[in-house]
């Protein structure tokens, strides 16, 4: 089965580390950029024609200007819930802010979160925890 | 006129307030009122009204209830009771309902009435400079922690994202990909850099005193000019400038070239990728002791619902990755400092026009 990804954050390198570790496990991945929260947004709602993908692996990153991840969360939950079945969203923060950890562990559309940067073991362990929680298996 | 403390007396004798305005009103402004609707309007007229007198007996309501009935919607003048005798119930009341400043007893004396008014004017301006420290008390918590929030999401993301890269450089092996991740390292650091540069100049703009001196804008805008210059010609801008100053100018150059170089580097920043046709004009004009600085791009432009937004500490109005949400906040920092304004024009996908008007000092 096929496992795709979007990241949707304000900084090139944290795209360019992101892609990177994704690739580096999964060299066929597919892997969608959105520096702006509501172009991703737009994505997700018109979007039909991955069809084939089980899930979409969405990191989010918290602090963004315009829509930040909160905001993008909340337009999220209002989608139909057949849409909102299809993506898995990881919250992606750069600090350690209680705040920040606590409003993301409200959301139950955050099924978890990572602090930046994203390394390669993280994204195993993550993987893992996705393919027990979904019953889907990864090709090695 | 203007300088004189406002003082209001409220009496159901006429008699009394003529008095008490035939004495008074060289040293004071004094406000008379028969009744209490007629207290009311003018502590709504003059809101810097700074003492009120009021007699205790009155014929609809006593003293003590006037006083407790405006002690919530009027609450910074000094209240003072004026009575005829000496009832130990109405002082009573009148401290713990009126929360009055002092008695004075009737018929009173000049000298003790003088001296009421000065103790309550201390009072009265303790109180007033207690409300603007409190003031500026909560806008700088309030800053603080918009500041803690930040810190940690603008300084720790781009260090966790050179940590990040290094990390990834382990499994590195194209040249390539190694030059263009250096390139976005660069990027991230540079960041940064502008970053903790921001804040210092937020810090000293909080802080430090006016240094007046004069102004030529042409030899200001000299020392920084070739940066712009060079970044216009690299980028393909066309950069504009125009002085027009023929008379002297005096000001604090130090938050005036921030102003400029914050209202520049944002003109060059948010420029439309896509335009084939990009320009930045400064323009300075300098008239009758004002000047009209203004800054015009050609760049991507702001939403109108962010414009009223835009000078709000760390908002940032564009995932253009490139803002730190300190600039326009410390622009504006910095025209309040030396009693300017500033304007905004923007159109989306058209350009932005800043017109900042500052008056010689």
């Amino acid at each position: 089965m096929e496992l795709s990804f979007i990241v949707i954050d304000d900084t090139d390198l944290d795209h360019f580390i992101a892609k990177r570790v994704i690739t580096n496990k999964h060299k066929t991945a597919r892997v969608k950029s959105f520096m702006d929260a509501t172009l991703a947004l737009e994505h997700i709602t018109e979007e039909r024609d991955d069809a084939s993908t089980k899930v979409v692996l969405i990191f989010l990153d918290i602090y963004m200007p315009i829509m930040n991840g909160f905001q993008f969360i909340d337009e999220f939950e209002k989608l139909h819930p057949d849409i909102q079945d299809k993506y898995y969203i990881v919250a992606l923060t750069s600090s350690r802010e209680v705040s920040d950890i606590n409003r993301i562990k409200s959301h139950g559309s955050f099924k978890t979160w990572l602090t930046k940067p994203i390394t390669a073991d993280a994204l195993s362990v993550l993987l893992n925890k996705v393919c027990t929680e979904l019953n889907i298996q990864l090709p090695e | 006129m203007a300088d004189k403390i406002k003082i209001l007396y409220i009496d159901d004798e006429k008699d009394n307030l003529t008095g008490f305005k035939a004495s008074f009103r060289l040293d004071y402004q004094v406000f008379t009122s028969i009744n209490i609707p007629g207290a009311i309007e003018h502590l709504v007229n003059h809101p810097d009204i700074r003492v009120i007198f009021c007699d205790q007996r009155m014929p609809l309501r006593t003293g003590v209830e006037f006083f407790e009935e405006i002690r919530t919607t009027f609450p910074l003048p000094m209240r003072i009771l004026l009575t005829g005798y000496t009832d130990i119930e109405a002082v009573i009341d009148s401290i713990n309902r009126g929360n009055i400043f002092r008695f004075v007893k009737k018929p009173w004396d000049e000298a003790e009435i003088i001296s009421a008014i000065e103790e309550a004017n201390k009072f009265y301006l303790a109180n007033s400079m207690l409300s603007i420290k409190n003031d500026e008390l909560q806008k700088a918590y309030s800053e603080l922690d918009k500041f803690a929030y930040s810190v940690s999401h603008d300084i720790r993301g781009p260090l966790s994202g050179v940590l990040g890269a290094i990390n990834v450089a382990r499994e590195m092996y194209d040249i390539a990909e190694m030059k263009e991740m250096l390139f976005l390292m660069e990027k991230s650091l540079k960041k940064l850099d502008t970053y903790i540069l921001s804040m210092h100049d937020y810090y000293s703009l909080q802080r430090g005193e006016l240094q007046i001196s004069d102004i030529d804008f042409n030899s200001l805008i000299d020392e920084f000019k070739h940066i712009y210059t060079a970044f216009a010609d690299t980028s393909n801008i066309n950069f504009k400038i125009s002085i027009n100053q023929h008379e002297s100018f005096r000001n604090d150059a130090a938050p005036l070239k921030l102003i400029l170089n914050n209202l520049l580097s944002n003109a060059f920043k948010y420029q439309n990728k896509h335009n084939s046709v990009k320009e930045v004009e400064l323009i300075i004009d300098v008239r009758k002791g004002v000047a009209i600085i203004q800054v015009k791009d050609t760049g991507i432009g702001i939403l109108g619902n962010h414009i009223g937004e835009i000078f709000n500490l760390f908002y940032r109005a564009s995932s253009q990755d490139a803002g730190s949400g300190f600039g326009l906040y410390n622009v504006k920092s910095a025209l309040l400092k030396l009693n300017g304004q500033i304007e905004v024009n923007s159109i989306l996908d058209k350009g932005t026009t800043f017109k900042v008007t500052l008056p010689t000092k």
